[in-house]
């Protein structure tokens, strides 16, 4: 919407583009093209996903020796986080779709609060795990038969969690910035798409921890 | 608000707030079970039955959350691909795994 519509009291009316029939049309395909997007994300991580496949059946205890290395509580406490940030994002977008702006910034903005407290709880991790010589290629130092796996298990850990992280920082910066527009009256009832396209995103970043959280974080616990 | 509610179709009317707080709760009674789970000496079933629970909390994400069990038909294609995909690499990784023979060097 230009800013001219805005400035005009037009900022709940969706602009449809000629070639879709109404605004549901086009908000559908909106939303087809970001599953579209996110399927590539799915590919991406599945890469990563499959490497590490192949590395644990061909080092089974040498991953769960390092799998044990890691922080479980930390971990099962950032999944929570994620967790509870999905559902208010949701509501969030629920609060934009009955007209409650107030609610959908703070909703918003509470959602990219707990993506900060997110990275900086995996801040507190990588420093642990720095501290106990567990970072390859920077501050390796373990010895014994299963070293050459669990540095490989570690090579794959900060991997797939520093690229999660990665997309966890771009959704907190995009989040952030609806919830600023949310609060100066953009968006409404009839003009959701974007916060709802960046919630879908929010929402796969979220999907993708719930698979990294069993397999970082919990392989060979029970041993 | 009601005015909003009036001007909305019956089919783009949002979901009640206590269907995402049930969704919630759900999703973090699953991960107290994984992590539970985890803990318990099951052998080589720890993981999938880890990764099993995982599936059941990315299907609440999607289907509530995403609104997937509400989307269309093309919708519902599109967001499967990925994950269709993702499982034929896995499956078929997994079965080259299973089945190879490892043949020593003739030499």
């Amino acid at each position: 919407m230009t800013s001219t519509a805005a400035s005009i009291g037009m900022e709940c009316t969706p602009q449809v583009q000629a070639q879709y029939d109404d605004a549901k049309q086009q908000r559908e395909a909106a939303t087809l093209g970001m599953w579209i997007f996110l399927s590539t994300e799915i590919l991406f991580f599945g890469v990563l996903f499959a490497s590490y496949t192949v590395c644990r059946v061909l080092y089974p205890e040498g991953f769960a020796a390092a799998s044990r290395r890691t922080d479980m509580w930390l971990g099962t406490a950032e999944t929570a986080v994620l967790l509870v940030s999905s559902s208010l994002i949701a509501l969030g977008v629920r609060s934009i779709q009955i007209d409650r702006r107030g609610w959908a910034s703070a909703l918003f903005a509470a959602t990219a609060s707990l993506g900060i407290a997110f990275l900086v709880m995996h801040g507190f991790e990588y420093h642990k795990e720095y501290s106990e010589h567990l970072v390859p290629g920077l501050d390796f130092d373990q010895t014994g038969p299963l070293s050459r796996a669990v540095e490989l298990f570690f090579w794959m850990y900060y991997c797939i969690t520093g690229f999660h992280s990665l997309h966890v920082a771009i959704g907190i910066v995009v989040i952030s910035v609806l919830a600023v527009r949310i609060a100066r009256g953009r968006f409404g009832a009839l003009d959701c798409t974007a916060p709802d396209l960046a919630a879908l995103y929010w929402h796969l970043v979220d999907i993708v921890w719930i698979f990294v959280y069993p397999l970082i974080y919990l392989a060979g616990r029970s041993a | 608000v009601s005015a909003s509610r009036e001007r909305l179709p019956q089919d783009s009317r949002p979901d009640p707030v206590r269907r995402y707080l049930r969704t919630l709760f759900a999703l973090l009674a699953l991960l107290a079970v994984t992590a539970i789970a985890a803990l318990i000496p099951l052998g080589r079933w720890n993981t999938p039955i880890g990764l099993g629970i995982s599936v059941g909390k990315a299907l609440l994400v999607m289907g509530i959350f995403m609104h997937e069990s509400e989307a269309r038909a093309l919708t519902r294609l599109a967001s499967s691909l990925g994950f269709i995909w993702l499982s034929a690499l896995m499956g078929l990784l997994l079965l080259d795994f299973a089945t190879r023979v490892w043949v020593p060097r003739p030499w």
